[in-house]
């Protein structure tokens, strides 16, 4: 009765657009012996470069890859070589707690369908979602770094310098997330990759999370409850507020700049939330005019055909301007 | 066989990410046009009835297990099935490296996958070596189960076509029939592929396909190209169901996720149009079930709040071709939209009833009629009949609803009290005979329901007149264990400021505690008691009795201990409901009385109670309460919650007349020990 019957109330706050991707249960078979990799010789071949003791970012165009399968069409492959696309964001699967609650478990692992150019460097990103920090899983990071070790070496990904998580994290998960990034970063020093994670706005107000760099989240910026005052995607007034962090935020930052839409059911209205290209370059110029590193490295999130065609090419040119 | 979802288009096939998860549903889909009979559970099904005939087993398979049907097999001396089970786990195992891909931490390494094909490859061989024999169909299955997965579509394109389509019919051989529709996909067959999936209501499948092809104009075209589509159905459902999703969560309801994985938002414009076609595909007679197409421009006429369009339509939808279950759907929707426009009176009432019987006799066939019944009654029966509490009563408690609001419980005490009455009186029109011979009232839990509410209502005369006959073998019986050993073990007497009942619940189940005395009819007649004769004291007298009420009155509340007495149930998210008295406030405002006392032990027991948080209701981090001393707010400048003092509310205003009234060092041990009055002391020494 008065246990039982408990009920636990959910969160006004729903986390806006969670990056989780197509999860679907092609398979039934009982769960597979799990095998724990180990970090040997051979993951080398994966992991090359040499970690500088303070990170350079350099100078270059990135994009965000968010699909389940790694399937490029001409349009999207003449993006990559007509913006000089260096890195490539490209997320690997999610973390999610499993269905019993107990442990995280990874969940939509991409397909590697195609291959990219070798031009191009393949950043594995993992998002894991911010309840997987709401305690220590102390093999997590080997885990994950195993897992994305295995996704190369089983598909043949080369060139592989450098691995991105992205997480949600609160003033609740942030300290269990920023020892695990270092259990990551641990393990990473083995094959010496280096380590990135995103940072959201909000995340700005807090220490510097222990990575090489932060990719810092200029979208999502607004209450996605208040879309008629703002757009949720992004709005100069909700970044107002945080660029007087930007300075002295001790960590290197790339930027990462939306050019999604997002179309959602509001009380029965169809809403469609874009930002309009001249709303994303005035976010850009004064988030450079804070910190003019930000104009280094600049990613888009993310690549497809319709992102690509909802804008003009002269936007793209700007937002990767240097 | 539980892996055989294997066979499934959805291996190869991703879909695009979901919007938002969790969450129930009760606005059931009232557009059906055909009777579902899911693919995968209906070969799942047989597949498992096999093996436990082989098994020689009596009770349901649920389980695949090659070990257990090996060792029988070897019993029976049957080798054949040893080798194909043997094989079949082969080529399992094949597939849980798939499922390593996507879901396990130990993605598999180059060697996994180079013997996965290798694997295959010798599975497809000896199966395919054993399609002459006794097991023909199982092995038949295995080799293209084996090409699938080596993505040789187009020879299972031909081995069906020149060899497996002349089996006899088994479970085996529609599983090979849906691998052909894959293949058939796979090889640029789309539309011969779609036909299949629809015959064998493959719908993850049909999903998979028409992902991107469900439009208006998606279904216009595909009608364009083969007006008799086995597919055409599938689509149209799967449109109007979507629009009746857009339309519910206008109107604030749906929303739900569960088993609507894939909607998708339809506007009026998208709307309008595919009404627009329906009435096209209608005159042109091109369709072999036109009833089907006019009773979705109907539907959505009615979505879009085009009633009376969606009257005449269905109306005429109902003369019009189509199978049976096309039928009996223009019979539903011609009975909700009717029965949603129709005024209050007793033809409408006699129509009712005629309806519900006819709805009730369909539900054997099909659990679409019951949840018929169910959104019937919770959007249309229970508005229609709101204005009569004793109808709707019993519509509400005879028919299967879960979205009406309807909540007996809270009913008022009156209309409860006519209720009962009106179980037990003969039926005077159609309406209320059908209702009662559903209703299965038990007069003994309406009496004490009804016993309850009047002590919600503090009226403890009625109350006993109620509760003075239950028998306390119906607590005994018919109130969960928890129930009893909280009500047994908790004291209504007992100051909650003072002390908190704590109690271990797991030790509810073991103890099984019994009443054994009356204890609700017990506080009824002290309350009757100490309220009677509140007003012939004076003095001390009358403040230690406000002081005694207020410790009964927080108990009996929601929030105190002896939530028992008022409810069966309680949720730490409860508070105060309609039809009853707040009890918290009625502590309150005796406290406020016992405060007076010129009693200083009396004045400060009675001004430390004004501070228990409990008496000021349930507040949760977030949002404010302004009769609180403080509020939790959140500082996103400072990244944490801070305290948000109110200095004019109640509970602030006892505990400053506390320290007031006691000093900055209380002698008091109760005071002294309580830590939320030392948060105060320590702030309002330094503010004051």
């Amino acid at each position: 009765m008065e246990i039982n019957k408990m009920i636990v109330k959910l969160s006004a706050i729903r986390t806006m657009m969670k990056r989780t991707a197509a999860s679907i249960v092609l398979f039934s078979a009982a769960v597979a012996n799990s095998t724990l990799y180990t970090l040997s010789s051979t993951l080398l071949l994966s992991c090359e470069s040499q970690a500088p003791q303070t990170y350079n970012l350099e100078t270059g165009n990135a994009v965000y890859y968010w699909r389940t399968d790694l399937r490029l069409d001409s349009v999207e492959r003449a993006f990559l070589t007509q913006y000089q696309i260096k890195k490539f964001y490209c997320r690997y699967f999610d973390v999610v707690m499993s269905d019993d609650g107990t442990e995280p478990k990874p969940n939509a692992t991409i397909t590697f369908s195609d291959t990219l150019p070798d031009s191009i460097e393949i950043i594995p990103t993992v998002y894991i979602t911010e309840d997987c920090m709401h305690k220590q899983y102390p093999d997590l990071a080997e885990k994950i770094v195993s897992r994305i070790i295995q996704m190369n070496e089983t598909n043949d990904i080369r060139n592989v310098h450098e691995i991105q998580i992205d997480c949600d994290y609160t003033s609740k998960s942030r300290k269990t997330y920023y020892d695990f990034l270092r259990e990551v970063r641990t393990q990473l020093s083995t094959v010496h990759c280096h380590l990135s994670t995103t940072i959201r706005l909000h995340q700005l107000s807090m220490e510097a999370p222990p990575v090489d760099y932060g990719a810092l989240m200029i979208y999502n910026t607004g209450d996605p409850n208040k879309w008629e005052e703002r757009n949720p995607i992004l709005d100069m007034r909700d970044v107002a507020p945080y660029l007087k962090r930007l300075d002295k935020y001790p960590l290197p930052l790339a930027a990462a700049y939306p050019v999604f839409h997002w179309v959602r059911d509001i009380h029965g209205v169809r809403v469609e939330h874009t930002v309009e290209a001249e709303d994303i370059l005035q976010v850009k110029q004064a988030m450079e005019k804070e910190r003019p590193e930000l104009r280094k490295a600049i990613i888009t999130y993310h690549l497809d055909q319709e992102n690509i065609n909802r804008y003009k090419p002269e936007t793209y040119e700007e937002i990767y301007h240097h | 066989m539980k892996r055989f979802i294997i066979i499934s288009l959805m291996t190869a096939m991703t879909l695009p990410t979901l919007a938002c998860g969790g969450g129930g549903t009760d606005n059931y889909y009232l557009f059906s046009p055909f009777v579902g009979n899911n693919f995968k559970s209906r070969v799942e099904k047989i597949c498992n009835d096999n093996w436990k005939a082989y098994l020689g087993l009596t009770e349901e398979y649920f389980w695949f297990n090659a070990d257990e049907v090996i060792k029988a097999a070897q019993q029976k001396g049957d080798a054949l099935m040893v080798s194909y089970i043997q094989n079949l786990q082969k080529y399992l195992d094949c597939v849980d490296i798939e499922q390593r891909k996507q879901y396990e931490w130990n993605y598999p390494t180059k060697e996994d996958i180079d013997g996965q094909k290798r694997t295959l490859q010798a599975v497809r061989t000896y199966a395919l070596g054993k399609t002459k024999s006794k097991l023909r169909s199982q092995h038949a299955l295995l080799y293209m189960r084996c090409n699938m997965m080596l993505g040789q579509h187009q020879e299972n394109v031909t081995y069906w076509e020149q060899t497996a389509s002349q089996f006899i019919e088994t479970v085996y051989k529609d599983m090979m029939k849906n691998i052909y529709a894959g293949a058939l996909y796979k090889t640029g067959h789309e539309a011969e592929a779609g036909e299949l999936f629809a015959e064998m209501d493959d719908e993850e499948s049909l999903m998979t396909q028409f992902y991107k092809k469900r439009s208006y104009l998606a279904i216009s075209q595909h009608y364009k190209q083969n007006p008799t589509s086995k597919a055409l159905p599938w689509l149209l459902k799967d449109f109007v169901n979507n629009a009746q999703e857009a339309a519910d969560a206008a109107n604030g309801g749906g929303g739900g996720s569960v088993g609507k994985q894939f909607i998708r938002d339809i506007n009026q414009q998208e709307s309008w149009q595919m009404q627009q076609f329906c009435e096209m595909v209608v005159r042109e007679g091109k369709t072999d079930c036109p009833v089907m197409w006019k009773s979705a421009k109907a539907w959505l006429e009615f979505l879009a709040g085009k009633e009376k369009e969606a009257a005449a339509d269905i109306l005429d939808a109902i003369k019009l071709d189509g199978t049976a279950r096309m039928k009996d759907n223009a019979h539903v929707l011609m009975l909700y939209i009717t029965a949603a426009q129709a005024k209050p009176g007793e033809a409408f009432d006699d129509y009712i009833a005629d309806e519900l019987a006819w709805l009730k006799g369909k539900q054997d066939e099909d659990g679409f009629f019951l949840d018929v019944e169910n959104r019937l009654t919770s959007h249309v029966l229970v508005p229609h009949y709101r204005s009569n509490p004793v109808r709707l009563t019993a519509i509400s408690r005879a028919l299967y609803s879960t979205g009406s609001g309807f909540d007996l419980d809270t009913l008022n005490v009156g209309s409860t009290e006519k209720f009962l009455f009106y179980t037990n009186t003969p039926a005077n029109n159609k309406l209320d005979k059908f209702l009662k011979a559903q209703l299965h009232e038990n007069d003994t839990t309406l009496a004490e329901l009804i016993g309850t509410k009047y002590m919600r209502l503090c009226q403890w005369d009625k109350a006993i007149k109620w509760l003075k006959d239950i028998p306390l073998s119906f607590y005994n019986n018919n109130f969960s264990r928890e129930y009893r050993y909280y009500s047994v073990l908790r004291h209504y007497d007992v100051e909650p400021w003072m002390k908190r009942q704590w109690l271990n619940t797991d030790e509810a189940w073991e103890k099984n505690v019994q009443w054994w005395k009356h204890i609700k009819l017990d506080f009824c007649k002290e309350m009757q008691m100490m309220e009677g004769s509140l007003n012939l004291l004076k003095g001390k007298a009358y403040d230690q009795r406000c002081y005694n009420l207020a410790t009964y009155y927080a108990q009996a509340s929601i929030h105190g201990d002896c939530w028992w007495l008022l409810r069966d149930s309680k949720s730490c998210y409860d508070n105060v409901r309609v039809n009853e008295v707040d009890f918290d406030l009625k502590a309150r405002e005796l406290l406020q009385k016992a405060a007076m006392s010129s009693d200083p032990a009396l004045k400060s027991k009675a001004l430390f109670a004004m501070g228990y948080r409990e008496l000021y209701g349930v507040v949760f981090f977030g949002e404010k309460n302004p009769n609180v001393w403080y509020d939790l707010v959140w500082d996103s400048e400072k990244g944490e919650s801070v305290k948000k003092y109110n200095l004019s509310s109640p509970q602030y205003r006892a505990y400053q007349a506390l320290y007031e009234l006691t000093g900055d060092q209380p002698q008091e041990e109760y005071i002294r020990k309580c830590d939320e009055y030392e948060q105060f002391r320590k702030y309002y020494r330094q503010h004051r």
